[in-house]
């Protein structure tokens, strides 16, 4: 998933006194990584394995029964996604998982035109050792497994070889989701940031600098990405930008994003909402509030707000309180992380 | 352009301004560094910084800005506003006071870049007319700032310019339309088309152009350079298209040839650029290349000749470079405040000095003094 910023707010290296003795920082990482991305991954891990499953009782038994089952299975299992597709960081990074469990916005189609490539070649080179390292990330995750459940090209109930591709996606699916899950299992957020040898560097302290700009940056794609763009907030509406649209999950999995928010900021003991409440009440406050007014805004949508029998100018007035206030809640966030001491991206963010 | 008042009273000043060599309390510390920096997103400066990172001098300017540019030979430093640009303040370091801002013509902004004439007699900037979106290269007379050539840069968004050598510039067209209005919203990404262009200072015609060979990389903007004393363009990209796309991010040009010849780079390590290069940068012998890339939080090095990837330096936000006075040494600033003296040959890293407060911002100059 691409990432836009779209404010800037630099960093101000103001050091908070309380928090300048080492391991600091613990509380809130380890309530981060051990709420928020380790039962993440392992909720994400067990709904990819009732996807799999699923998929290959409904290829060994086609039926619309089946089917249906199959297709509830991957929408439980793209909502547990968006627990933890805020945090591209650590194993998922790696082989390019992160882009391989959801290749969006696949603005050119490529996936499906992919996987019709695939669906009508031999499908046993899919089974040769090294295949599914080498595929393209286009149709290894859940944005491939969409089409062949969505998609009108793909016809899993009738076609054997649209149920098999499904049976083989969702096997390489589970077990990279298994893979991710189990690495975040044996380490700490800490062995996943690169070595700055000789620069006085903290790993905990960085490892959450780079949570918290992940975060940062999350807010900004479910912002832009995932709400103004498709129903052209400030151009052309184009519904199928939406994530998710063809399974019409594109306003759960927004909500379920401002949902795990909270959960982020109150992680730990102390969580960052303990930390932020002594350092800077105010906008400790203030993002609280905001992250809670998130919510209730994206739950104030109607279920038909990312379909096209809604007026443009509809959606985009009712999509007006809910821009703001995520806007509002990344500035708030940004103030708070950088008067905390964190450095959220000088040249990283803003750049030419 | 200055008022034949102000030109004259430059021009007296800077007559009598001495060389770099003369000034500045750098001792037997070497090479002095040029960067902007800002505190906050209020408070942007200028400085100058010994080489072992002790800031010297510093000036207070009106917005972020980008790159620094350096006389040759007198002791004057200029900065250039960041994109879209509306000023360049130039400095006298014997006074170090501010002695002249150049703001671009009618309809016009600067890209970030600039550099003077080896004889320090002219000016050049890469240009926006933004109504048109012809870039453009800009020649002007040093000091009085007159406009002396304005030749069409041969493409959309003329970023960084180097000297290929007294009579050619060499102008990384990095492709992207924008218009002032619109913040950096870029308004031709289905139909960019960057280019390499091979520029003669004599009348602006083009020497050599090229852009990749793969129409499928027409995103793939090409933004920094740098030039080493056997004429080999080092260019570093930054991909509009897809995050995940594996497109090549650093390349070699020359004069004499009519394509780029991409640099390999370890795919877990192309990943970790994010599909974005910040700065080029040759060391004083010109034999290893170093890129930079704030978004991945490392430099990356080659040695060229044989166009070998040597390895990486790990650095949170870093983005400026310049060579040391060391052959293979280069010294390397960061949003985070640090100045890291790193040479990829031996790997021997120093971090000189961590300014806490201070983001150094993208590009890094060395004045030799």
């Amino acid at each position: 998933m691409k990432y836009f910023p779209k404010f800037v707010a630099l960093a101000v290296s103001v050091t908070f006194p309380l928090i300048a003795s080492a391991g600091q920082w613990e509380g809130p990482l380890n309530g981060i990584v051990d709420k928020v991305v380790k039962q993440g991954y392992e909720s994400y891990s067990i709904s990819a394995e009732a996807l799999q499953k699923s998929s290959h009782e409904f290829c060994s038994s086609p039926s619309e029964k089946n089917l249906n089952l199959t297709q509830q299975a991957f929408k439980e299992n793209a909502l547990d996604w968006q627990q933890v597709q805020w945090l591209n960081f650590g194993p998922v990074t790696y082989f390019m998982r992160y882009y391989a469990f959801e290749y969006w916005p696949d603005k050119k189609g490529v996936t499906q035109r992919q996987l019709r490539a695939l669906s009508q070649g031999d499908p046993s080179i899919m089974d040769a050792p090294k295949f599914w390292t080498s595929a393209s990330i286009a149709v290894r995750g859940l944005t491939a497994i969409e089409s062949l459940l969505y998609h009108p090209d793909f016809d899993p109930m009738n076609s054997a070889n649209h149920c098999s591709l499904l049976e083989r996606v969702t096997d390489h699916h589970l077990e990279s989701a298994k893979a991710v899950a189990q690495q975040w299992q044996e380490s700490k957020a800490q062995d996943w940031v690169f070595d700055e040898e000789g620069m006085g560097f903290d790993p905990e302290e960085v490892a959450l600098e780079q949570f918290l700009q992940q975060w940062i940056e999350h807010m900004s794609a479910v912002k832009d990405a995932k709400l103004e763009t498709p129903i052209g907030y400030n151009g052309r509406e184009n519904l199928k930008l939406a994530e998710f649209y063809r399974s019409d999950l594109s306003l759960q999995t927004m909500q379920k994003n401002l949902k795990s928010y909270r959960e982020i900021y109150h992680s730990g003991s102390p969580s960052l909402f303990d930390i932020a409440k002594q350092s800077n009440p105010v906008v400790a406050d203030q993002l609280e509030q905001q992250l809670i007014e998130n919510v209730k805004l994206s739950l104030q949508l109607p279920n038909n707000f990312f379909k096209s029998d809604m007026p443009q100018e509809e959606k985009i007035a009712l999509a007006k309180p809910l821009v703001k206030s995520i806007s509002s809640s990344q500035s708030y966030l940004s103030s708070l992380v950088t008067s905390l001491g964190f450095q959220i991206g000088f040249n990283s963010r803003d750049g030419d | 352009m200055l008022s034949r008042r102000a030109f004259l009273a430059l021009g007296s000043a800077i007559a009598t301004t001495p060389a770099w060599a003369s000034l500045l309390p750098v001792g037997n510390h070497g090479a002095v560094y040029a960067s902007a920096y800002s505190l906050n997103d209020k408070e942007h400066f200028f400085g100058l910084f010994d080489a072992q990172g002790a800031l010297l001098w510093k000036a207070q300017l009106p917005e972020r800005a980008h790159a620094p540019v350096v006389h040759p030979s007198n002791a004057i430093v200029g900065i250039v506003a960041r994109r879209p640009g509306f000023y360049i303040d130039f400095f006298d370091m014997t006074s170090q006071q501010k002695i002249t801002r150049l703001e671009p013509t009618k309809d016009h902004h600067f890209y970030g870049h600039a550099l003077f004439t080896s004889d320090g007699k002219k000016l050049i900037t890469q240009e926006n007319h933004y109504p048109s979106g012809q870039g453009k290269t800009f020649i002007r007379e040093w000091p009085s700032l007159k406009v002396l050539e304005s030749y069409n840069s041969n493409g959309i968004g003329p970023h960084e310019a180097v000297f290929f050598n007294d009579e050619v510039l060499v102008i990384a067209n990095g492709g992207q339309r924008t218009h002032p209005n619109n913040d950096r919203i870029v308004m031709n990404l289905e139909t960019m088309q960057p280019n390499v262009t091979y520029m003669s200072l004599k009348d602006g015609s083009v020497l050599n152009s090229f852009t990749h060979d793969d129409p499928s990389h027409h995103q793939l903007s090409i933004r920094h350079l740098d030039v080493n004393p056997d004429g080999l363009v080092a260019l570093a990209f930054q991909y509009q298209g897809e995050i995940w796309e594996p497109v090549p991010l650093v390349a070699l040009s020359h004069i004499n040839s009519n394509k780029m010849e991409y640099l390999t780079i370890p795919e877990p390590i192309r990943i970790r650029f994010k599909q974005y290069c910040g700065s080029a940068c040759f060391d004083s012998s010109g034999k290893v290349l170093a890129i930079s890339t704030p978004r991945g939080g490392l430099i990356a090095y080659w040695e060229v000749e044989s166009k070998t990837f040597l390895g990486i330096k790990n650095c949170r936000d870093v983005c400026g470079l310049a060579p040391s006075d060391k052959a293979h040494e280069f010294i390397l600033t960061s949003g985070t405040g640090h100045i890291i003296r790193h040479n990829p040959i031996n790997n021997d890293a120093a971090l000189l000095k961590k300014h806490e407060e201070k983001h150094w911002d993208n590009h890094l100059a060395q004045i030799i003094t």
